[in-house]
């Protein structure tokens, strides 16, 4: 089933008064449960791809297609309800909230989505569970490492039950080992929830693994 | 889970929290002490005008009070005698005889406003009888005249030293009389002591020549907040004869310039809060701009602008409370002394003696005051929250979220 489609995207960024093309024409479809990787060397538009999927960005040219819904559309507020709905993200440099507590930065997007406290308190708990991180429900972000913090991050990231899981970089301030429990974590949520996950990286274990491998060089798509 | 995050978000820089709170603690202080030394001064300005000559409520023949001539005297005293006995919301009344003349020593003289007194009456609505530094009241023996300390002084003239009193009767003869000197007072106003004597009402009476006649009813109220209405009661007993003034008609520079005192406070109040405001927006602009990356992963993950808004705002308004509810109890723990003990001014004694204030103040806070405080410090808190919250919200989710 296809969930997003991009039609002739394009991207300029004024830089110092100059026009910079990050993206020339992209055309992709992404389908429910699909694991795609954008790999592609630095400053070939992988991020600026992942932003314009990820609602974060408005493209200069082209449509990007939500279940058949334009995205360039949609308010800045729109938008804002758009992501929390059906999106969920992850950051190459984690980006729990410090203030928070692990358990509560699982359940903050639920309290944003207005999920009453005790369901929230309970969902999370359960998934938790399932990632094995129970044990760092009380811990905040400076009292884990980046391994921890990056797994309550992917909690963080489907504990709203989103469609797509948007990963920019996310193994790369770890190390290859910490990475490698990361993938198989999210690996598994995308067979066992058919979460659809869309990465933006250069890590090789990242694009050895990728169901779907879409390589960028200079803003356009290698064939 | 919003209100955790705003009150977290505040104690993750404790420091500039802490001196944010400062400020707001110091301005609440700074309003508190400034409004508690104002109001103080000025209702004892009033008080002690009221307590030593003016009363609450006087009661003239009409006319009296823009021309006090010994031809104004009451009509039909008794009658008014009678309606302030009857009144229930009055506390004490006297009668006076008031005029102008002159008091002469051997070595000096002086203008003087004459008060016939009955001695036990107007212990009740006056203080002087509490205000003798120097020999005592009225003993009621013969020729007693009680005199203010600048006077004595002015005179040269000391207990026991003989003056003479001497003023216009209704006939246009001159009425003088010897008197000793048995009682020096001395109140709160340096004015007030060098210009009224007191002398037992029949003696002045006798003195010029008009039998029982009186000027004035001096009136106490039982409730000061009710002054007014009370004046009204005994205007509507009274025919058109008569004139029935408050304290209120018989000061109005002094009203005015309460009212005046209050306005410039009132600007003083606003200055300290725009201070606050500017120091909440500066501490709360440097907040918002040191967390730009994690407001960027807060709209990412999908929190509206109104949520991060609130978020801010409720972080300058947790601010404002607890400045607020510091502020006001070291207020109050440092202004609760002072409203008993007061605040000993003796260096500048001689001009607030000449405001009749006296050399020590005592600050009071009133309750309009710490309401204000309590309105205005958490609301300013968060008005001073507004713009940096408005520039969170302005912020690209994609230049945030790589912010570093």
């Amino acid at each position: 089933m296809e969930i997003l489609k991009t039609e002739n995207l394009e991207k300029v960024y004024e830089d110092n008064g100059v026009p910079v093309h990050a993206l020339k024409g992209i055309n992709l479809t992404i389908n429910k449960g699909d694991y795609l990787v954008i790999a592609g060397p630095s400053g070939s538009g992988k991020t600026t791809l992942l932003n314009l999927l990820g609602a974060l960005d408005t493209p200069t040219k082209g449509k990007i297609l939500f279940e058949g819904t334009d995205l360039a559309k949609k308010s800045r507020r729109e938008l804002s309800e758009f992501r929390l709905q059906n999106l969920g993200f992850i950051f190459q440099a984690y980006n729990l909230i410090p203030v928070l507590t692990a358990i509560e930065n699982i359940e903050f997007s639920m309290m944003l989505s207005g999920i009453p406290e005790n369901e929230r308190r309970e969902r999370a708990l359960s998934l938790m569970h399932e990632l094995d991180i129970k044990e760092l429900a009380d811990k905040r972000p400076n009292e884990m490492s980046g391994g921890q913090q990056q797994r309550v991050a992917v909690a963080r990231a489907i504990v709203n039950d989103p469609e797509v899981v948007l990963a920019d970089e996310p193994t790369a301030n770890l190390d290859s080992a910490t990475g490698s429990v990361l993938l198989d974590l999210m690996e598994k949520m995308n067979k066992e929830k058919n979460i659809t996950f869309i990465f933006s990286s250069h890590d090789k274990q990242v694009i050895d693994r990728a169901g779907i491998l879409l390589k960028l060089k200079d803003g356009k798509i290698e064939k | 889970m919003l209100l955790k995050l705003s009150w977290r978000n505040i104690w993750r820089n404790k420091r500039r929290s802490l001196v944010v709170l400062g400020s707001v603690i110091v301005g609440i202080i700074a309003v508190l002490f400034m409004n508690g030394f104002m109001n103080g001064m000025l209702n004892q300005m009033l008080s002690n005008q009221i307590s030593t000559s003016v009363s609450h409520i006087q009661i003239h023949k009409k006319g009296f009070n823009d021309n006090k001539t010994v031809q104004n005297y009451l009509p039909n005293p008794a009658n008014v005698d009678n309606i302030l006995r009857d009144n229930k919301d009055i506390k004490a009344f006297s009668k006076r005889v008031i005029t102008f003349g002159l008091i002469s020593s051997a070595s000096n003289s002086s203008g003087v406003y004459i008060n016939g007194i009955v001695p036990e009456e107007e212990k009740q609505v006056s203080i002087i009888n509490r205000q003798i530094v120097e020999g005592e009241y009225f003993s009621g023996g013969k020729g007693e005249i009680v005199i203010g300390s600048k006077l004595a002084e002015k005179l040269d003239v000391t207990l026991g030293d003989k003056v003479v009193a001497m003023s216009n009767t209704p006939s246009g003869t001159i009425g003088s009389e010897v008197f000793r000197v048995v009682g020096i007072f001395k109140t709160f106003s340096s004015e007030f002591d060098k210009s009224f004597i007191y002398i037992p009402m029949q003696t002045v009476q006798e003195m010029l020549n008009i039998d029982d006649k009186i000027y004035e009813f001096a009136i106490v109220t039982k409730d000061y907040h009710k002054v007014e209405e009370v004046k009204n009661s005994i205007n509507e007993e009274l025919n058109q004869n008569y004139e029935v003034l408050s304290y209120k008609d018989l000061l109005p520079f002094l009203v005015y310039q309460i009212d005046l005192s209050k306005e410039s406070m009132w600007i003083f109040n606003v200055i300290i809060e725009l201070a606050l405001i500017f120091g909440i927006i500066n501490a709360m602009l440097m907040a918002v701009f040191e967390r730009i990356n994690e407001i960027g992963v807060l709209m990412s993950i999908g929190m509206k602008n109104i949520k991060i808004f609130t978020m801010i705002l409720l972080e300058g308004l947790i601010i404002g409370i607890i400045g607020t509810a510091v502020g006001l109890g070291l207020g109050y723990l440092i202004m609760l002394p002072l409203q008993k003990v007061g605040l000993n001014l003796a260096i500048y004694t001689e001009s607030l003696e000449s405001f009749g204030v006296g050399a020590v103040i005592y600050p009071t806070v009133s309750i309009d005051d710490v309401i204000g405080i309590l309105i205005a410090i958490p609301f300013i808190s968060i008005v001073g929250a507004i713009y940096p919250a408005y520039k969170a919200i302005k912020l690209d989710p994609v230049y945030a979220i790589r912010y570093v």
